[in-house]
């Protein structure tokens, strides 16, 4: 466990010293800011519009990191032999790939907490009333972000980078548009039925862990079904890192 | 004790969009003794890397046998070797600190007060204390090469593993990390390493391991290898002020002939024992091999 946490915390620091961070941040804070001009154009739902668009900013940065940090995660290692100096030591590769993954999450949730806190301040400027809700919704940013991340360490096994991020951008749009091919598929039938079921078995449904109403509509938090939820994005970054990790194995890297 | 065993080690590798095997290791045999620096030597592309890489883990084996200390590549080995890979490049983002720290991390449990003891004299042995707080990114070629050499050294291995370490460096970064390796072998862990630098190794190394097209070719002591072609042995003397010389082939001879010499009313400047280089060993190996 030492040794994971050891290459969390480099990669971690890795990318908090990379520029690829601070563009995303200042995107974030323009969409945030934006968030507000928005609200301003509405008469009567100011304060949804720019919870909306606060959200939907730290929910693209978070997706973000994910997905273009993740594609170069390993891939810049082999690329660049620092995996060399790191997988004689006694590591697994399993330890290897499982602390880059913490390592960048660690770095996605400290984002999603700090931009959240700029949020709060919107939030309270904008007198819109705050609760534990908005916990969920931030949570639930993490697991999508964590089964990107997995997903896109699995690709990227096979792949190069742009690749990579192409197919993972994909299965973040499938993900997303699950329901929508749900009902496709029982209006059309033939292809669109067939994707949906590839769809629906073999890729992750990232609408479960889709919150933002909570916050944006007021509605009711179901605790059960959310935390089962959690596991179900859990498993999803389990199964990848997993799959990952015994095709690196069979990987040369010298 | 053998610190390493390799045993009908063979390896080929799939290229191209029709992937076609390309046979570079084809049954190496050899090993390195406890205590000892050992030059493994090739000219490029003979299959010095891959080696190196194969043996560590870092590509996987076609078939043969590595032993480190006797037993199989396991976390135990792990601990006690170090390596440095050819032409390396490290996290850029770090300092020299925190990069020695980071591998120190991995691989020992060291409390805090030892870490830093044990980076502060490995900075000191490479020469770059005035360095540790600047990132490796403004780091020139050679300082990469030390604090490489550091990171490698930095859990106390019993055998350091270095491939091509003295590589695209200038004559004073040659000599620097020249001193470094006889001083790390002189503190007790076997250096086994790569170079395609015959005057390196020729100075450096106790033992030869020399490999062509992916088969060892040599294996035993440096001066076994130079002696092959042959020594004799030069007098230099002194004649009524003339500078000459007096070749003769065996050691036996040496004493008669600078009797005679001294008798003669000669004086005596210097005696040499001539051997070819192992450059022209090396290059004579592989002319030999091309004709046939």
């Amino acid at each position: 466990m030492r040794v994971i946490l050891v290459l969390a915390m480099n990669t971690y620091r890795e990318v908090i010293r990379d520029r690829i961070l601070y563009g995303l941040i200042l995107f974030a804070f323009l969409l945030i800011g934006i968030s507000l001009l928005m609200g301003q154009l509405s008469f009567a739902e100011q304060a949804r519009i720019s919870a909306n668009f606060g959200l939907s900013a730290i929910h693209l940065v978070a997706v973000a990191l994910a997905i273009f940090v993740g594609s170069n995660l390993v891939y810049k290692e082999i690329d660049k032999k620092t995996i060399l100096t790191i997988l004689v030591r006694p590591i697994s590769r399993f330890q290897f790939i499982l602390g880059k993954a913490l390592g960048l999450t660690l770095l996605i949730l400290t984002m999603i907490v700090g931009l959240a806190l700029v949020l709060t301040a919107v939030f309270a400027f904008l007198k819109m009333p705050l609760d534990g809700r908005l916990i969920w919704v931030l949570t639930g940013l993490l697991c999508e972000s964590l089964v990107l991340l997995g997903v896109t360490l699995l690709f990227s096994m096979i792949t190069r980078p742009i690749l990579v991020v192409c197919f993972s951008f994909g299965v973040f749009l499938i993900g997303h548009w699950q329901d929508s091919l749900e009902f496709f598929a029982k209006k059309s039938g033939g292809g669109i039925a067939i994707v949906h079921f590839l769809a629906s078995n073999f890729l992750p449904n990232l609408e479960r862990v889709n919150w933002k109403d909570l916050v944006l509509y007021d509605q009711p938090v179901d605790t059960l079904a959310n935390l089962n939820s959690v596991a179900y994005a859990i498993c999803w970054f389990g199964l990848c890192i997993g799959l990952a990790t015994l095709i690196f194995r069979k990987k040369d890297v010298g | 004790m053998n610190v390493l065993s390799v045993k009908d080690l063979k390896k080929s590798y799939k290229q191209g969009f029709i992937p076609k095997s390309t046979s570079v290791l084809k049954g190496l045999n050899f090993s390195v003794g406890g205590g000892t620096v050992t030059g493994f030597l090739g000219a490029n592309g003979a299959g010095k890397t891959t080696t190196m890489r194969c043996i560590l883990g870092l590509d996987h084996l076609d078939s043969g046998e590595v032993l480190f200390f006797g037993q199989p590549l396991d976390v135990k080995a792990r601990k006690r070797i170090g390596f440095l890979p050819e032409r390396p490049y490290f996290y850029e983002h770090l300092t020299g600190r925190e990069f020695l720290e980071f591998y120190a991390k991995l691989t020992s449990s060291w409390n805090r007060g030892v870490l830093r003891d044990r980076i502060d004299e490995l900075l000191r042995r490479v020469d770059l204390t005035f360095a540790k707080d600047r990132a490796l990114r403004n780091y020139s070629k050679g300082m990469l090469q030390k604090v490489g050499l550091a990171q490698a050294l930095i859990h106390d291995p019993e055998f350091v593993i270095l491939d091509e370490p003295m590589s695209g460096l200038d004559p004073d970064g040659r000599l620097a990390l020249a001193e470094l390796i006889t001083e790390t072998a002189k503190r007790g862990p076997a250096v086994f390493f790569s170079s395609h630098l015959l005057h390196d190794m020729e100075r450096l190394c106790q033992h030869l391991v020399v490999i062509k097209d992916g088969v060892g070719i040599y294996e035993g002591t440096t001066d076994a290898l130079l002696d092959r072609s042959g020594v004799e042995y030069e007098i230099s003397y002194l004649n009524g002020g003339q500078k000459a010389a007096r070749k003769v082939p065996t050691q036996d001879q040496v004493q008669p002939a600078l009797k005679e010499l001294i008798n003669n009313g000669a004086a005596i400047v210097e005696v040499r024992r001539l051997r070819a280089s192992l450059e022209e060993i090396f290059v004579a190996m592989a002319l030999k091999g091309r004709r046939s």
